[in-house]
């Protein structure tokens, strides 16, 4: 049987199939207005991509944003416990997974068995989120790649608030039309720095001290990955596919059903 | 002053008579649960018509010691209960709320104690004959009197409460109350009935052994008292310190729990999760509470900072140095007080004691006080293999939590729970 898992965002949707504990695929699609139709074109791309001769018997797991709303879900589950999951399936020898996604940033804390020992999230704000981070990018009119190389140039990062992205995006202005203005690296490694900053605080308060994962399609941002590094003192686990993280963790539980409801 | 155009008395009377109509004619009730809203309708019905009884009113804040005001048959009004029973009989308190707002009181303020000022500003409370507080327990309420006699015009007293509890202090404390004593006779024209306080005292000291009685029969698996019960045990504190009322429900209760214990009985029919709850859960999402607690199997067994009393007993026959002793024992002032290491040894020994999961901690973000201890307990209670669950809330501001973060929160965190 295969199991899969579906974690919708709030940009993006991602599934996850694997068979008996098997990788079979992975696809990010966007996420339409309503769960149902953003879980079913997800899975169905998905499905697209494994060989026809695959078990047609699934046992579907979602998460996120109204994941509880989905029809043909057999179980839905906390992000948590999916970004849990996850990491300990991609990076098996991690204790900790910082997930910064479009609109919430959260830390699991986990066991060796990828079970949630505690969990901090940040959803009051857009501030260290990816869509923060777009936004500020939008700002300088500057693309992901561009504000990692930039910020690789600075000497020190410029003071920005990690308690408001409004507030935030207003510093950004001052900086920019300061006399004379901030150069556009310091500006870009602040924005860093501030996420950062707000991301090693939720680390603390959970004892998430190390072994610490990545995830979330912010993983991919280079220059930010290497500021977080700096601020927490060590280096993060990146893995190959940081976006699916949660969707694979949502497919192991799905195969962990599967197995429960087989040993009955 | 305005004329109360939006009486909140009126309105937790009539929501307290809706409720106890509803639970008189359900034969699953507890008797206890009927008893208490019966005091409750008691309570506020006496101050609804104290004025027009030509009654003296004094107004005081949380853990003020009532018993003085009741021994002097002065009517008490419980500012901060009061704005919490608007919220939860009426469903909101945005209007007091606004009115608070209005007269300049910031959104960090505790909620309790904007909404304290904007109902006496609005008339929605009685104009209080007397405005008496403390600096029990935290700065909200040291600074709530002085603004209520502004807004009201009406004379007040404060008692300062040492935050240390040596004898020098408790003797000191007992020169407070004293004093409060004459004020109060200077205002009211009433004079203290010694021998009244004792009484109140001594059933108070019932009060309280009969509450940790209560919290013993909790230990049970499964527990046999409701998920959020335990605020019915906060709430004939605050308001029926020491009265028959009080020591007659907490009887009954006992009883049915004895009972329930007896027949192996649990509160809910599946328990799953024995909860600690840290501070208060926002008043406007009880129903939700309670509906999610039956749901998901989950019931709070034992509160450290309101139903678990320190040790000790009050000696009737040194009533007013009794009520400084309580004044010390009330188990709010274990996170208000110096945090010391028997704090924190007392909630561990709670959680091991009680057998809990999980720990709620409802972090009241006007509250500074408590807050301010998230990581001690939480660190406290890893070390016996508690997690902690914190929600960012407030007791009666709808606006800081909606109901779909809190479930959302929950959910998460029993599902931690079940895959240990």
């Amino acid at each position: 049987m295969l199991s899969i898992g579906i974690d919708i965002g709030s940009l993006t949707t991602k599934t996850v199939v694997l068979n008996n504990g098997r990788f079979l695929a992975s696809v990010v699609s966007e996420t339409l207005d309503e769960a149902e139709i953003s879980a079913q074109v997800a899975m169905t791309k998905a499905l697209e991509r494994i060989d026809a001769d695959e078990d047609p018997l699934r046992f579907v797991v979602t998460t996120g944003a109204g994941a509880k709303g989905v029809s043909f879900s057999d179980r839905s589950k906390a992000i948590t416990t999916c970004l849990a999951r996850g990491i300990a399936y991609c990076v098996p020898e991690a204790r900790a997974v910082i997930d910064i996604g479009a609109e919430s940033s959260t830390v699991v804390k986990t066991n060796e068995r990828g079970k949630v020992l505690d969990w901090a999230n940040h959803d009051k704000c857009a501030a260290g989120t990816g869509i923060f981070l777009q936004q500020m990018a939008k700002l300088m009119k500057l693309s992901f790649e561009e504000m990692s190389e930039l910020s690789e140039t600075a000497s020190k990062g410029a003071d920005i608030t990690g308690t408001c992205a409004v507030f935030a995006e207003s510093e950004v202005i001052s900086h920019v039309h300061r006399v004379p203005p901030t150069p556009m690296p310091e500006i870009i490694l602040g924005i860093y720095l501030s996420v950062s900053s707000r991301i090693k605080t939720m680390c603390k308060r959970i004892g998430a001290n190390e072994k610490i994962a990545l995830s979330g399609g912010v993983a991919l941002h280079k220059g930010l990955v290497r500021t977080l590094e700096k601020e927490i003192g060590q280096p993060l686990f990146v893995p190959d596919d940081p976006v699916c993280v949660a969707a694979l963790g949502a497919a192991v539980l799905a195969g962990e059903e599967i197995q429960k409801e087989t040993a009955q | 002053m305005k004329k109360a155009a939006n009486n909140k008395i009126q309105s937790i009377v009539r929501a307290c008579r809706i409720i106890l109509r509803m639970i008189e004619a359900d034969p699953n009730t507890r008797h206890s649960q009927k008893m208490y809203y019966r005091m409750l309708l008691q309570y506020y019905t006496r101050l609804r018509d104290a004025r027009e009884n030509g009654q003296f009113i004094a107004a005081h804040t949380v853990f003020f010691p009532a018993e003085i005001l009741l021994a002097m048959d002065i009517i008490p009004m419980h500012t901060e209960t009061t704005t919490w029973m608007t919220s939860l009989f009426t469903g909101e308190c945005g209007d007091i709320l606004a009115a608070g707002a209005r007269l300049g009181m910031a959104t960090e303020i505790c909620a309790p104690h904007r909404g304290m000022a904007g109902a006496f500003a609005s008339g929605a409370l009685p104009r209080p004959d007397v405005m008496v507080w403390s600096n029990m327990v935290c700065d909200n309420t040291a600074k709530s009197g002085e603004l209520v006699m502004d807004i009201c015009g009406c004379p007040g007293f404060f008692i300062d409460r040492p935050f240390k509890d040596s004898g020098l202090e408790k003797t000191y404390m007992a020169g407070e109350i004293r004093d409060m004593i004459a004020f109060l006779e200077d205002k009211s024209g009433k004079k203290m009935d010694y021998d009244r306080l004792s009484t109140i005292v001594e059933r108070m000291d019932r009060q309280i052994e009969l509450t940790r009685q209560v919290n013993e029969l909790r230990k049970n698996v499964p527990t046999p008292f409701s998920p959020l019960g335990f605020l019915e045990l906060l709430t004939i504190d605050y308001l029926f310190p020491g009265q028959p009322e009080s020591i007659e429900y907490l009887e009954t209760l006992k009883a049915e729990l004895e009972e329930m214990v007896k027949q192996k009985k649990g509160a809910i029919p599946k328990e799953r999760f024995r909860l600690m709850t840290l501070f208060i859960p926002p008043m406007y999402l009880m129903s939700f509470l309670e509906k999610l607690s039956v749901e998901s199997g989950a019931v709070s067994v034992i509160e450290p900072f309101f139903t678990f009393w320190g040790e000790g007993r009050l000696d009737a026959s040194r009533p007013v140095e009794a009520v400084v002793e309580k004044a010390y024992m009330i188990p709010e002032t274990r996170m208000y007080g110096p945090l010391g290491e028997s704090a924190l040894e007392a909630i561990k020994k709670c959680a091991r004691e009680w057998k809990v999961d999980g720990a709620v901690y409802y972090a009241d973000v006007g509250c500074r006080h408590s807050c301010a201890t998230i990581k001690l307990f939480k660190d406290a209670l890893a070390e016996v293999d508690v997690p902690v669950l914190t929600i960012d809330c407030d007791v009666v501001d709808q606006t800081v939590t909606s109901e779909e973060e809190v479930r959302d929160k929950m959910e998460r965190f029993f599902e931690l729970l079940e895959d240990r």
